[in-house]
């Protein structure tokens, strides 16, 4: 592969493992802005986890009576246009967000790992088919693609799962073959090889301790990209099916009675917004870490 | 007469919650005509002077001190009159030419920016610098004004930045150094040039250098720098040949020719620099007062030292 | 020029394959298709169709061959007469449907990306320049939100504040300028963040470089240090991110277009998945496909342009 295009996808994940295992964990928890990030991530997963306790309503319950009402005190968000309390499926809606999510990120982290270290690690004719394969699928817009495969597959969370897994496992791949290319040229590899190690064994013990801190940041960039993915394609009705309570789905819903219930409107946006935004600066803080910017000096 | 005036600079960078001391308390004259050179390990501080007296340090360097240029004090200039004296009265010769060329513009075009806002005078000045390239050993200059750096050799990149820097004939030449990372031949090609650059056209410059060869074949004056201060001033000759300092004294012992006999130990920590002399931890000749007091800078047969054992020397 | 074959290999097998990739999936699960079509030709009437209308309906569309000779002949079409095929639903020809819908989708991703490099990139140079003061820290703040709001919602919030509260343009429609507004707004919104996130990156890193410490020594004024030496190299990776925001942008665009009721290729794709109307997903892949890997050829050809290092690599 010599074409420009193919070389700029694979050089824009090839970072170099500077820091790694606990020297990279120890900086991490030196970094005010992630400490925060994490302290507000564990709460929403706290929330999420026991929204059912939390939750002052049934999220399902519908109640004719109080529909599209606006926030009061014993709606704390209003309700939406079934009267259902919109807190209580707000805060149930993140339990979909983050269980599919951790899902597609767990199963792309496993398939482009493998798909990178094979590629990386044997060379030849497997890294240039599986490099083919994965410049295939990054030359396709995201969602389109993942809209194409729900159309086959028809709505469903498993289905959303390996829809989703299917579009983002080869951005993975792509970083990690980039990873194993650096780190074959080191010396404790060389020598384990000269030791005749096996491959697995080389690739278990030496390449892929290696390559976590890299994997982590990106999988927890991509954790962010997933969630908006997910939310994506339920507001387009063909992600998940209308029983299960999706911040997307809500929004999809709320939107005809934007003119005198906006709340239905605000509130799951802003809960998408402010998931995303946390991994945001918590991928974004990691990254800096293991690429610090250069300083820029003034100009007058 | 002096041409330029440093007097007590002090430069500091923040560090997290620490402060580094790249330098203090510097001050020296350069006299019109003369040829200063400033030598010292890498971390000295060497360069950093240089970079503070066109004011390029990165803006959280805290600056102090003055630095007096034909009766002008660069230091509190306001910035319209700085780019009156930067490249034009004083002019800087970069450490890493190959870095100092921005490599997705033409070298031709490179040079045309210390002429920019003077059309008449860019064309004059272009004519002249291209007959200064001949001069300076660069062959077929105009030709290499419609390359790109990266198409140059490491030696012609250097001459290129060289001609860069005079072209515009400024007072007062710094050279930050100039045979850094350079291979032999390119070197013995620099001492070549500076020779011309100051008998040919007599100019003023400040050179700084780890390179004591370059640096006795052409300064007239010598300071030697050890952890941000002046330990040795004097006459070039006199530095190199009979130093007196013995941080001086194992420079030159470390020189190839010389043996190669290396220093022990490290330069001191610049953010808690130690008590008594900075360079007691590493001297043969420490005593009980050197690791107690600072030593002040002196007069010694007509040089300046801080060292507190002059009088056993 | 043997480059720019070799690209253009490489862009055609790219769209072969993802369109193969588009016809199994779609036929991932067999059968139904004639019923589909049937469906779609005897609207109210479906109680009566019979096995005979089906099987008729299957011969016509050669739905009984196996897959890849289905694909051979769809290839063989859209090579030698490019035909792309015909919708089962509307009964016209897939590329009639594209070249209806296609100029509103180009109108929108062009304006969206004009937006895009505009705003992002000139944002982008002042939060860099204005390296942590307030204004950088909130343009960083903004930027942070720009990356992580949801497209539709970004639309819907905008739809509720300039449409139903100020009244200051329609909420949808197709045509005026001011229909273009809003969903080019809303399109763009995250690219212009993340534009302006890289153009800040990159700016900073290049104005510590080396090349421009000695544009300043040299004397020239911040705004053609700024214009001749930084912006080159400071838009090379921003280059790169613009095209990969097209991608973003297309993306984005189904429901945009969904959202304003835009006549675009996005809409027409998510109604003719939801039909599963395939000769129209087919087509509209290919056209969203080949427009992305046109935009980073172009992207390619501008980086080897600005980069003489590539060029006369």
């Amino acid at each position: 592969m010599d074409n420009a295009f193919a070389d700029r996808l694979r050089k824009k994940s090839f970072l170099l493992p500077e820091a790694y295992g606990n020297e990279f964990a120890k900086r991490v928890f030196q970094r005010k802005d992630i400490l925060f990030a994490l302290a507000v991530l564990l709460f929403f997963i706290g929330l999420a986890l026991f929204a059912p306790l939390i939750s002052p309503y049934d999220p399902n319950a519908i109640d004719l009576k109080n529909k599209n009402l606006n926030p009061s005190e014993e709606h704390l968000l209003g309700t939406d246009y079934l009267g259902r309390d919109l807190l209580s499926r707000v805060l149930i809606g993140a339990r979909t967000s983050l269980s599919i999510a951790s899902g597609v990120v767990l199963i792309s982290l496993f398939l482009g790992t493998a798909a990178g270290c094979a590629a990386g690690y044997y060379g030849g004719i497997v890294d240039e088919s599986v490099s083919r394969v994965i410049d295939i699928f990054l030359s396709f817009p995201g969602v389109i693609f993942a809209l194409t495969i729900m159309g086959v597959l028809g709505s469903g969370v498993f289905n959303l799962m390996l829809a989703l897994s299917i579009v983002h496992w080869a951005k993975f791949a792509r970083m990690m073959r980039g990873q194993v290319l650096s780190i074959k040229k080191q010396e404790f590899v060389l020598s384990a090889i000269t030791g005749g190690a096996g491959d697995f064994y080389i690739i278990r013990k030496h390449i892929v301790p290696n390559a976590i801190a890299t994997l982590l940041v990106l999988a927890t960039i991509d954790f962010g990209h997933v969630i908006l993915s997910i939310s994506t394609l339920s507001f387009l009705g063909i992600g998940l099916p209308a029983d299960v309570p999706e911040w997307g789905a809500m929004l999809s819903a709320g939107k005809e009675f934007m003119r005198t219930a906006p709340c239905q409107t605000i509130f799951p946006g802003l809960a998408i917004t402010l998931v995303v935004v946390i991994f945001s600066i918590l991928g974004d803080g990691m990254r800096d870490i293991l690429d610090p910017n250069h300083e820029g000096g003034e100009i007058y | 007469m002096s041409l330029l005036e440093i007097k007590d600079l002090s430069i500091e960078f923040p560090a997290g919650e620490n402060t580094v001391k790249a330098v203090s308390h510097v001050s020296f004259e350069i006299r019109e005509g003369e040829t200063f050179g400033i030598i010292g390990e890498s971390g000295s501080g060497k360069s950093v002077i240089g970079l503070a007296l066109l004011r390029l340090l990165p803006a959280n360097a805290k600056v102090s001190g003055t630095v007096f240029f034909q009766g002008q004090d660069l230091l509190s200039l306001k910035p319209s009159e700085l780019r009156k004296i930067r490249g034009k009265k004083i002019s800087l010769m970069p450490q890493n030419p190959a870095g100092a060329l921005n490599p997705v513009l033409k070298n031709g075009l490179q040079m045309e920016d210390v002429f920019e806002g003077n059309r008449a005078e860019k064309k004059e000045g272009m004519k002249k610098a291209l007959k200064l390239m001949k001069q300076l050993f660069l062959r077929n200059p105009e030709k290499l004004c419609t390359l790109y750096p990266h198409q140059l050799s490491g030696g012609m990149r250097q001459r290129l930045t060289a001609c860069i820097s005079l072209s515009f004939e400024p007072e007062i030449l710094i050279a930050d150094e100039p045979t850094k990372g350079l291979d032999p031949e390119a070197k013995a090609g620099a001492v070549d040039i500076f020779n011309k650059i100051k008998t040919e056209y007599e100019k003023t410059m400040l050179l700084i250098t780890h390179d004591l060869d370059l640096a006795l074949e052409v300064c007239d004056q010598i300071a030697v720098m050890y952890a941000g201060e002046i330990v040795e001033l004097d006459l070039a000759s006199k530095v190199l040949s009979t130093p007196l300092h013995p941080y001086t004294k194992g420079l030159i012992r470390a020189q190839p020719r010389n043996g190669l006999v290396p220093l022990s130990g490290q330069s001191p920590s610049r953010i808690k620099l130690p008590e008594g002399c900075f360079f007691h931890e590493r001297c043969r000749y420490s005593g009980f007062e050197c690791s107690r007091k600072h030593p002040e800078i002196k007069n010694y047969k007509g040089g300046l030292i801080r060292c507190h054992f002059l009088s056993l020397k | 020029m043997k480059y720019f074959l070799k690209r253009a290999g490489f862009m055609a097998f790219t769209v072969f394959a993802v369109c193969a990739l588009t016809f199994f999936l779609m036929n991932v699960i067999p059968g139904g298709t004639a019923e589909l079509i049937l469906k779609h030709t005897l609207v109210g009437l479906e109680e009566s169709a019979t096995e005979e209308q089906l099987s008729q309906i299957s011969s016509r569309y050669n739905l009984d061959d196996p897959l890849y000779l289905q694909f051979f002949r769809w290839v063989k079409e859209a090579v030698l007469r490019g035909d792309i095929g015909t919708s089962y639903i509307y009964k016209k020809p897939v590329l009639y449907l594209l070249a209806l819908r296609l100029p509103a989708t180009v109108q929108l991703a062009g304006a969206s990306m004009a937006l895009a490099i505009v705003v992002g990139v000139s944002l982008g140079i002042y939060s860099a320049l204005r390296e942590n003061r307030i204004s950088d820290h909130i343009l960083r703040i903004v930027t942070l939100f720009g990356v992580s709001m949801p497209g539709f919602w970004v639309a819907l919030i905008l739809i509720l504040i300039f449409s139903l509260k100020l009244k200051l343009v329609p909420v949808s429609g197709y045509g005026n300028l001011e229909n273009l507004l809003l969903p080019a707004a809303a399109l763009s919104f995250h690219s212009v963040a993340a534009v302006m996130r890289v153009t800040r990156t990159s700016m900073l890193e290049t104005l510590g470089q080396e090349y421009i410490r000695f544009a300043k020594a040299k004397g020239l004024p911040v705004w053609k240090i700024i214009s001749r030496h930084a912006l080159k190299n400071a838009m090379l990776p921003v280059i790169t991110v613009i095209g990969f925001q097209m991608g973003s942008l297309l993306g984005g665009a189904v429901v945009i277009e969904k959202i304003f009721a835009w006549p675009g290729i996005g809409s027409l794709l998510v109604d003719s998945i939801s039909a599963r109307d395939l000769p129209v997903v087919q087509g509209c892949v290919l056209a969203i496909v080949t427009m992305f890997l046109l935009v980073h050829f172009l992207v390619d050809m501008l980086y080897t342009h600005l980069d003489p290092r590539i060029r006369y690599g």
